[in-house]
């Protein structure tokens, strides 16, 4: 049998798309899927939180509580009756039931969960040092439950960052790419969420008070202790101090509180050991 | 074009070979696939999604064999072979070979 | 600057070492597919055919089976591009060219192993492709082919 060899000008299996074109349509494509279910989810999560009956709220509050090795402080939860009682006689809060407890750890912070639980961090007990400043602090938690941040807070950056786990697996690149993409995005919201928590809980201290005096002096110290770049803070779920200051001074004011001196704070009572149950 | 895979073409006799052609592709399956095939997996039973995908591949790394086989000016494939394998994740290639020919 | 790269590190060797794998994988494919033109514009007069015996028996001196492998190994930046396509579907074109260098390089060490025995032919050819160790189906590795291409090489009579 005759043979004749033919040699071949065309390469049959391979495609002639260019990689990088390539990946850029993937990639285009999976950013748009990504951002369509992230809008899905955040509209399914604000109206699930709407809806959520109070029982199924303080259950979850309960788990996420489980997180902390938290204690009943006494002395905190006087503080947080007697600022509820200064709310208008008709704000929902009002029917609502707060406790409020101390996490043994030295960060500096509180936390609102579901279920009207705030938890306070020893260490932001011991950092403070004026009655007024404590009441801001625990009034900005109060805020965040007047406008039910404690549900969003749970919502989005997590289901995204689970759904991105079991597509590519827990340690995969991806999956901590979109973690901290979807976490920074949900970052921003909650900066808002934080400002408005800051306004509201501002209206609070001074219906309390009657001044908005050591509204501002917590953050300012705070913001005097940081040296973390304000690039950081593009990624933290809080404003940078400098900004919450610039905010709540602004709002101060525009509503012309006034300021007088503040109460020192006795931090013994606070920082007390709770009495063995 | 002749395709086959004996080593003739019946009534036909082999004038010239041009020696081998191949032909393949790598597919992969996607998202909405792997998830029906996760859920087939707890009963059981033939995976259509799966078996449409294979055949496709296997068509389109045939037709690439073909085409192969047209350039050098054949116009029979004989003892065509078949071979699959895994080679990514969630990916297979499917491969064809055979030699080109001109039956007369 | 530096501490935003130390706090996303991950991030930034991922990126990294896509790039690296795009500008070094390609730089090594294209030199693979040159030397492989080169050979095979080398190798054509020696014919590989995947049907038995097309010599009567008589003019056949010899007929040894002979095989050639290669193992491959893809780069970062196929990888990549192969998890996304898992996600769409259709053509990993990044894969095809793996595959491809790695058939007609087994192919060119089988004609190459016959033309040293001296032979003219190589017949019966076949080709299995598979996937080693258990890089292959794993999430956290990078895979690789290889490929074996065997068949008898025969040795015409001289007439």
């Amino acid at each position: 049998m005759k043979f004749t060899p033919r040699p071949l000008s065309e390469n049959v299996n391979v495609s002639k798309t260019h990689p990088l074109a390539e990946l850029a349509w993937m990639l285009g494509g999976l950013a748009l899927i990504l951002l369509v279910f992230y809008l899905l989810v955040g509209q399914a999560v604000e109206v699930v939180a709407e809806r959520l009956p109070a029982g199924a709220e303080r259950w979850l509050g309960r788990q996420a509580l489980k997180n902390f090795a938290v204690a009943e402080n006494p002395e905190l939860d006087r503080r947080l009756q007697t600022l509820l009682a200064a709310l208008p006689v008709d704000s929902p809060l009002r029917r609502r039931d707060f406790q409020v407890w101390v996490a043994a750890t030295d960060e500096i912070n509180a936390v609102a969960l579901p279920g009207e639980c705030i938890v306070v961090f020893r260490g932001l007990l011991e950092a403070v040092a004026s009655e007024n400043e404590l009441d801001m602090v625990l009034a900005h938690e109060l805020g965040h439950f007047a406008h039910r941040d404690q549900l969003k807070g749970l919502g989005r950056g997590l289901v995204a960052t689970f759904l991105t786990m079991t597509l590519f697996g827990n340690d995969s690149s991806a999956a901590g790419l979109v973690a901290s993409l979807t976490l920074s995005f949900d970052a921003r919201y909650s900066q808002r969420q934080e400002a408005a928590a800051d306004a509201w809980g501002l209206d609070l201290l001074v219906a309390r008070y009657g001044h908005a005096g050591g509204a501002v002096d917590f953050f300012a110290r705070l913001s005097r202790r940081d040296d973390a770049p304000r690039l950081a803070y593009l990624r933290a779920s809080h404003p940078h101090p400098e900004d919450r200051i610039r905010n709540l001074e602004r709002r101060i004011a525009e509503r012309q509180y006034r300021f007088e001196t503040v109460v020192p704070l006795d931090s013994t009572r606070l920082l007390a050991e709770p009495p063995r149950p | 074009m002749y395709v086959t895979n004996i080593e003739t073409i019946p009534g036909k006799t082999i004038v010239e070979h041009f020696g081998l052609v191949q032909g393949s592709t790598v597919r992969a399956k996607h998202i909405g696939r792997d998830l029906m095939a996760g859920l087939k997996n707890l009963v059981g039973g033939e995976l259509k999604g799966y078996t449409e995908l294979l055949s496709e591949s296997r068509d389109e790394a045939l037709q690439r064999m073909i085409r192969e086989a047209k350039a050098m000016g054949a116009n029979a494939v004989v003892n065509v072979r078949f071979a699959t394998s895994s080679v990514a994740q969630g990916a297979a290639e499917l491969f064809a070979y055979g030699t080109a020919v001109r039956v007369e | 600057m530096l501490r935003v790269l130390a706090q996303n590190a991950d991030l930034v060797i991922f990126l990294f070492l896509t790039g690296l794998g795009y500008t070094a994988g390609s730089i090594a494919e294209r030199r693979h597919y040159r030397s492989i033109s080169r050979r095979e514009a080398e190798l054509l007069h020696l014919p590989v055919v995947t049907f038995k015996n097309p010599y009567p028996e008589e003019s056949v001196r010899s007929g040894v089976m002979m095989m050639g492998s290669v193992v491959i190994s893809i780069d970062y930046f196929k990888r990549l591009l192969a998890i996304l396509r898992n996600i769409f579907g259709g053509r990993v074109t990044s894969y095809e060219t793996l595959v491809d260098r790695a058939r007609r390089e087994a192919v060119l060490r089988l004609k190459e192993a016959a033309r040293q025995k001296g032979c003219d032919m190589v017949v019966n050819l076949r080709l299995e492709t598979s996937t080693i160790g258990q890089s292959a189906n794993s999430r956290n590795s990078v895979g690789c082919v290889e490929v074996l291409a065997y068949g008898t090489a025969i040795a015409l009579r001289r007439l």
